[in-house]
């Protein structure tokens, strides 16, 4: 039955999140941007709170999962719902909070049971906080991963990694980076491979963390891999995961699949920043404008258009993850949610600075959502390669590949 | 639990109205516009297949969905030919005024039409009326002057008028073709599109209304109106989600196949982008539908708005999918050997006839904008339904 209303889980999964988000993270939010980082002696706190940021199965443990095997799964859902709430307390902060992150749905879909308890199970709240990071953009492999560079050589017990990754969101202070490189270049997608590379391995190193527009509290790290030998171990699904035909493309499918589970849950922060923006401008506009006017009725109108773009950006959302939770293919609803919140959530943000005028450009906490906003429009797939997946899943039933 | 899966009843409903849709009325859409009436032969299927009658209550004949399920329904049916959905004769909007208050005396003769197997045809006379006049004489209206385009106004035995009288009091008043309380609609001269919806201005000539054919007066009046205005513009929106989705299917499968610089033009980014962008528009939009249809169903207070933003977002999405389809088809899509013109033309008559984008808009932004301050839904019902915007 289609139906709106929240689970009694997913609402206390908002609830408690929205209070973190306000109470926790909104108090540290424009400090964190002006440092250009999360304060540690915050991050040592939330660790400790237990409270971390997973990409998959956000909420819902391996073990109630088998336990309620003939209940729906939710994970996705509760992912999405938790994520629109850390979106609108910061998500600079929130991509900061420990965990694993965006490295944790390769791992988790694609990793051996060893490699899940390995890197799966070091994010204690006993003990230092520790984050997970995924790495495949290069300087000349941003939208068209297939085109990757970095190479691994098959040598005795592992292989040896060279090449340099960009853009890698916690990428320095990561305890492991899920990495992709290829093993022969010339054929394409089958030579890639996905591999866990550990913190501290010898030839590892992170050579630049990257000042941006936006997002300054978030760690954006340029990484290189030099002669770096990584263990068969710590290739991800092991050696027989690409030996049958079937999964030759298996390193370019981890990457794939990955972004099922993480373009939702972008979309959800760029669905919380719109929303972020939203309500401070609604606040501004009841308290601040003269109640008649143009500039009123003008300001209501556009609020009227923000709001109805993020309803719309919330329920793309939910319905890509609803599908994910189900088991069914949801790479189309995935591209189309992660489009539409990226775009939009700049044009709320910046709708928002024309209703505040030039009271946006000081003390103003939108001006700084504009600036992140932009981020969601570009990382985990542009919005042209969204626009591109889209319309390839429109053509496969003609059986053309655009 | 969030979920987007239909009920088993809803996907039965589906499966009927989409083989309906193809079987029968997107092969009668251009014979329909050329007749510039719905043919009896579709009307008669139509009942055959249970789907002529879906707002007004049983005691009527009807089959009194949810919204939640008619939205579904209506977007199958559009997707074959709005036009054609715009021109069945029946109920039309005025049978969610009927089933609010399907006790009310003054049906009693339409409802014994409808228990006897005929729909009598009612056109519906929206408030935005500036050429009507209604003037209260003590228990009695008098309506003068002459109304906008109204769909249905040429065949139509009855009238559901919902406006204000000069006192600014909103009142809701029905009336049917008889000698005493007489209408008359004008011939005009109708090119754009939904050609067989039988928009027709409808003249008063100074008739009386006895308090008997009253429906609702005062407050009543505005609380009913929200309430079936409500209803109204989600159904309105689903067809409009019909039009786009048929657009989309339609222009994919075309730019799939045209060949242009020896390749499929829908190789060229240019052409898959905007196919995209189109995707977009249309599972948004009907997200926006049946999320509202929902709020409705379940009476939340915030229904009403989001009726709103439902129509508001589909008027522009119809504008956009249906010029696009009409671009990506190129000289083609502009000559009548395809049916996107029509959807263009139709869509653009769709977004003007009831409530406009800017109007909605407006209203929702006012809502926006004072419901925090401990404005009442009620409130907002009124506002949206019986007057003009800020």
């Amino acid at each position: 039955m289609i139906s709106y209303e929240l689970s009694p889980q997913q609402t206390q999964v908002r609830d408690v999140v929205h209070w973190f988000a306000a109470n926790e993270i909104r108090p540290i939010s424009l400090i964190a941007d002006e440092q250009k980082k999360v304060p540690d002696d915050w991050l040592q706190k939330v660790n400790q709170m237990g409270i971390s940021l997973s990409m998959s199965s956000f909420g819902e443990k391996k073990s109630e999962s088998k336990k309620q095997k003939n209940h729906e799964r939710q994970g996705n859902r509760l992912g999405v719902i938790a994520s629109e709430e850390l979106g609108w307390g910061d998500c600079a902060v929130a991509l900061t909070l420990p965990g694993p992150g965006l490295g944790g749905p390769p791992i988790q879909h694609s990793g051996t049971k060893e490699q899940k308890e390995r890197f799966l199970s070091i994010f204690s709240r006993e003990e230092e906080p520790k984050w997970g990071a995924y790495a495949l953009t290069e300087p000349e492999a941003g939208s068209d991963v297939s085109g990757l560079q970095t190479t691994a050589v098959k040598v005795d017990g592992g292989y040896i990694l060279n090449g340099q990754k960009i853009f890698i969101t916690n990428g320095k202070r990561a305890s492991w980076v899920v990495a992709f490189a290829t093993v022969d270049k010339t054929i394409g997608r089958a030579g890639h491979r996905a591999f866990v590379v550990e913190k501290g391995t010898p030839g590892f190193s992170c050579t630049r963390l990257a000042d941006k527009m936006g997002l300054r509290a978030s760690e954006t790290a340029e990484l290189v891999f030099e002669d770096c030998f990584v263990p068969d171990e710590n290739l991800l699904g092991g050696e027989e995961a690409y030996q049958n035909k079937e999964s030759r493309s298996g390193g370019f499918r981890v990457a794939m699949k990955t972004f099922d589970s993480t373009r939702p849950i972008i979309a959800a922060m760029a669905t919380g920043i719109a929303r972020a923006a939203y309500e401070y401008t609604l606040d501004f506009t009841q308290k601040e404008l003269p109640r008649h006017g143009t500039h009123y009725r003008q300001a209501s109108q556009l609020l009227a258009e923000m709001q109805e773009k993020i309803q719309v950006a919330r329920l793309l959302t939910w319905e890509s993850a609803w599908k994910g939770d189900l088991g069914k293919p949801n790479a189309q609803e995935a591209a189309m949610c992660k489009a539409y919140a990226g775009k939009i959530a700049l044009e709320v943000t910046s709708a928002s600075l024309e209703i505040m005028g030039p009271y946006g450009l000081k003390d103003n906490l939108v001006e700084k959502l504009y600036r992140d906003a932009k981020i969601y429009d570009i990382f985990e797939g542009t919005n042209q390669i969204q626009q591109l997946i889209i319309a390839r899943h429109l053509y496969e039933p003609y059986g053309l590949r655009v | 639990m969030v979920s987007f899966k239909p009920s088993d009843e809803e996907a039965a409903f589906i499966h009927v109205a989409k083989n309906f849709a193809r079987e029968f009325i997107r092969p009668a859409a251009r014979e329909t516009e050329k007749n510039r009436q719905v043919s009896e032969n579709i009307v008669k299927k139509l009942k055959e297949a249970g789907m002529n009658n879906l707002e007004l209550p049983e005691s009527f004949g009807g089959l009194e969905l949810p919204v939640l399920s008619q939205v579904q329904i209506l977007e199958e049916l559009a997707y074959g030919d709005l036009d054609i959905v715009q021109g069945l004769p029946g109920a039309g909007e005025a049978g969610s005024f009927i089933r609010k208050r399907e006790e009310h005396p003054a049906f009693d003769s339409y409802k014994k039409a409808c228990q006897t197997g005929g729909i009598p045809t009612i056109a519906f006379c929206h408030p935005n009326q500036p050429k009507l006049t209604i003037s209260r004489h003590h228990d009695s209206y008098i309506i003068d002057g002459e109304t906008v385009p109204l769909r249905m106004g040429k065949f139509a035995d009855f009238v559901l008028l919902l406006g204000k009288e000069q006192n600014g009091e909103d009142v809701i008043i029905w009336l049917e073709n008889g000698s005493d309380t007489s209408f008359k609609a004008l011939d005009g001269d109708y090119r754009l599109g939904l050609l067989s919806a039988g928009f027709a201005c409808l003249s008063f000539q100074s008739v009386t209304v006895s308090k008997k054919s009253v429906i609702a007066c005062g407050s009543e009046a505005g609380q009913l109106a929200s309430l079936a205005m409500s209803r109204i513009r989600i159904m309105e929106a689903a067809k409009e989600v019909g039009v786009i989705s048929g657009a989309l299917d339609y222009t994919v499968e075309y730019t799939a196949s045209r060949k242009a610089f020896g390749s499929e033009i829908a190789k060229f980014q240019g052409v898959s982008f905007n196919v995209a962008q189109m995707a977009i528009h249309v599972k948004g939009a009907r997200h926006l539908a049946l999320y509202a249809a929902k709020q409705i169903d379940e009476g939340t207070s915030e229904a009403v708005f989001h009726s709103i933003q439902a129509l508001k977002n589909v008027h522009r999405a119809i504008r956009f999918v249906t010029d696009s389809a009409v671009q990506l088809l190129g000289g083609h899509g502009y000559v009548q050997d395809h049916p996107v013109e029509k959807w263009m033309r139709d869509g653009q008559a769709q977004v003007a006839w009831l409530e406009q984008e800017h109007d909605l808009n407006a209203y929702a932004g006012d809502w926006l904008v004072n419901k925090a301050e401990g404005g009442k839904a009620d409130d907002l019902l009124r506002t949206v339904s019986t007057t003009n915007p800020s």
